[in-house]
């Protein structure tokens, strides 16, 4: 049981292509960190997965547990168990945090079965104490006012509580301070299980300090051209991404 | 309390001027500023056909203010005939030529839950609403207006609230798909505050003209009139709004947001004007139209004015229609909510903020 994403070429609609033939598999129970430099498409690989309308597919699977994504409607994909925590959350001025999340959680559910408001409540309350949130953030408009780091942690919070099968998390520790990046990461590994696996989008080792991740790849102009382990992300740390670019120019 | 039908409500002086203003109104046209985008070749032509046959076969309903309530009589008729329209002197003149009954309020404390005056018909009704608001009342009225069938309401309402009062008035104007409503709403505040919402849902046909006076006795005296309004419109509903707020002296403030979110065929109109009268120094007063358009069918008209005849004052409206924001729908549909539900949460989610103001949140 995978995310399985074969030879994917995908644009901005109507404008540049952006992903060259990406070949990535990432099975169950494991954390995969895509690294690159900027604009190597890391963001448009998570939301061409997520089925942005900004971005069009032009050739390419992508299978999440046997089922073709690109066939299914964004809600649909959601369903099926694929999560993204946004680069940049969206404010969604007059819809509560509780509002959202329970009718994303009631859509989950068959038709004519009834969310327990109850079980609801009980289980947001304790997420958010485990994020550090401040339960008022319940009746607060989805990321409206939040600080950045706010918006990052309120993601993390939908992430747990729709329990997703393939999380995306792109730049999640964009925004956050030590601490809240220390929280926030615990949450994430407290989520690691057989059952569950992490696509890590980051620039930064001190994410993948926390979230150790299993394989390590490098995207650069929309190809993933290395992969490793971890020692790729120290590599990094150090010499940069020149070592990429130079084979290119090679 | 159920309000009995009242008859000889007039006395002949008012009965004559009602027949001379109403032989001397003419119905709206296309040449009437006032209902330019309004379509009166039909509506108010259809409207003045039925109010010529009104049949003021409806009910009256006050609950919550026992000690304050009461059926209109012959001495609140004659206020009736002092209220002010935005284009529709026809309809007025009508109105007082063939009025059904009615609610007075005469509120003279403080009200910890609220009052509703309920009007429901299912043929042509014409109400007339005063509400009266000493000085220290404070109260929440809910004025509800339930249409059946193809019926009508169209409703006279006088809201005057004075010396420190603080009344919040929320019309919601129910229909049937078929049904059609008219309010001509005079709003007086002198040194009070009035906040007033008014809700629309599922008339064929509905119009609103609001006129908000705000007035102080003493210059420091705080005087303050919110209007608000939040309506989701779809199928073929044209919901036409019309205010006026008008500051005749000064350090006095208004403000208002009328929202509309516009589906399928319906079309929206909004045409407020700020009138600040000379010698109105330091007059507050804002108005703002928002509109998100659902469909590529769906219409809105938008026509903020000022009219400023004092200096020192700080005046501005601002208007803005867009369709419902792409990056919002996609963050709620990456949470697995079906796109209809989305819409809908945002849809609801950019009214809101006009019904929290009403309510003080």
């Amino acid at each position: 049981m995978s995310l399985i994403i074969k030879d994917l070429h995908a644009r901005v609609k109507d404008g540049a292509t952006i992903l060259n033939g990406i070949t990535l598999e990432i099975p169950k129970g494991e954390v995969h960190a895509i690294m690159g430099p900027n604009g190597s498409g890391k963001s448009t690989l998570s939301k061409v997965l997520c089925g942005h309308p900004d971005y069009e597919v032009i050739s390419g699977t992508a299978e999440l547990d046997g089922q073709d994504i690109f066939s299914m409607s964004v809600d649909e994909r959601s369903r099926a168990g694929l999560f993204l925590a946004f680069q940049y959350p969206v404010e969604v001025p007059g819809v509560t945090n509780a509002n959202f999340l329970r009718a994303a959680l009631q859509a989950r559910l068959p038709k004519g079965e009834e969310l327990d408001a109850v079980a609801f409540y009980k289980q947001l309350r304790g997420r958010m104490k485990e994020l550090g949130m401040d339960t008022k953030f319940t009746s607060r408009d989805v990321n409206a006012g939040f600080s950045g780091g706010e918006k990052k942690r309120n993601d993390i919070l939908q992430m747990m509580m729709l329990e997703p099968s393939y999380a995306i998390l792109d730049e999640t520790d964009s925004g956050l301070d030590v601490d809240a990046l220390r929280i926030v990461s615990d949450g994430v590994n407290a989520m690691r299980a057989p059952f569950r696996s992490f696509m890590v989008i980051t620039h930064y080792k001190r994410l993948l300090d926390y979230i150790r991740p299993d394989v390590v790849h490098i995207l650069y102009k929309g190809q993933i051209v290395r992969t490793g382990d971890f020692s790729l992300v120290d590599y990094i740390e150090e010499h940069g991404f020149d070592f990429v670019k130079n084979a290119e120019e090679a | 309390m159920d309000f009995p039908d009242t008859t000889d409500l007039s006395t002949a002086l008012e009965m004559a001027q009602a027949e001379q203003r109403l032989a001397a109104a003419e119905t709206p046209t296309r040449l009437c500023e006032d209902w330019r985008f309004g379509r009166p070749h039909k509506y108010a032509a259809e409207l003045v056909a039925l109010m010529e046959q009104a049949d003021n076969r409806g009910s009256v309903t006050v609950t919550g203010a026992d000690d304050a309530a009461d059926a209109i009589d012959k001495d609140d008729r004659a206020e009736e005939l002092l209220l002010h329209t935005i284009g529709s002197d026809k309809i007025l003149a009508l109105h007082l030529a063939h009025f059904g009954k009615g609610a007075v309020l005469f509120l003279e404390k403080e009200y910890s839950a609220p009052i509703t005056i309920t009007y429901e018909t299912d043929g042509v009704f014409l109400p007339t609403t005063l509400i009266i608001a000493a000085p220290g009342a404070k109260a929440h009225i809910i004025e509800k207006h339930v249409t059946h069938g193809a019926g009508a309401i169209v409703c006279t309402r006088l809201i005057h609230a004075e010396g420190g009062a603080d009344i919040a008035v929320e019309l919601e104007e129910g229909g049937s798909g078929e049904s059609r409503a008219m309010n001509i709403t005079n709003i007086r505040s002198v040194d009070a505050t009035v906040r007033h919402l008014t809700r629309h849902s599922k008339h064929a046909w509905a119009r609103e003209e609001t006129i908000a006076e705000v007035l102080h006795s003493e210059p420091d005296s705080p005087a303050d009139i919110q209007l608000y309004s939040a309506n989701r419109l779809g199928g073929h509903e044209v919901l036409d709004q019309h205010t006026h707020q008008i500051h005749d002296v000064g350090h006095s403030t208004s403000n208002l947001l009328y929202k509309n979110v516009a589906d399928e065929h319906a079309t929206a109109t909004f045409a407020g004007n700020i009138r600040v009268e000379q010698g109105a120094h330091h007059t507050d007063a804002y108005q703002a139209n928002r509109n998100m358009l659902l469909s590529e069918d769906a219409t809105v008209h938008s026509l903020p004015g000022l009219e400023i005849l004092a200096d020192h004052v700080r005046c501005s409206h601002g208007s803005a229609s867009a369709p419902m924001d792409e990056e919002e729908l996609f963050y709620l549909l990456s949470r697995g909510i079906p796109r209809h539900e989305a819409q809908v949460l945002v849809a609801d989610g950019f009214l809101t903020d006009a019904i929290a103001k009403f309510r003080g949140e």
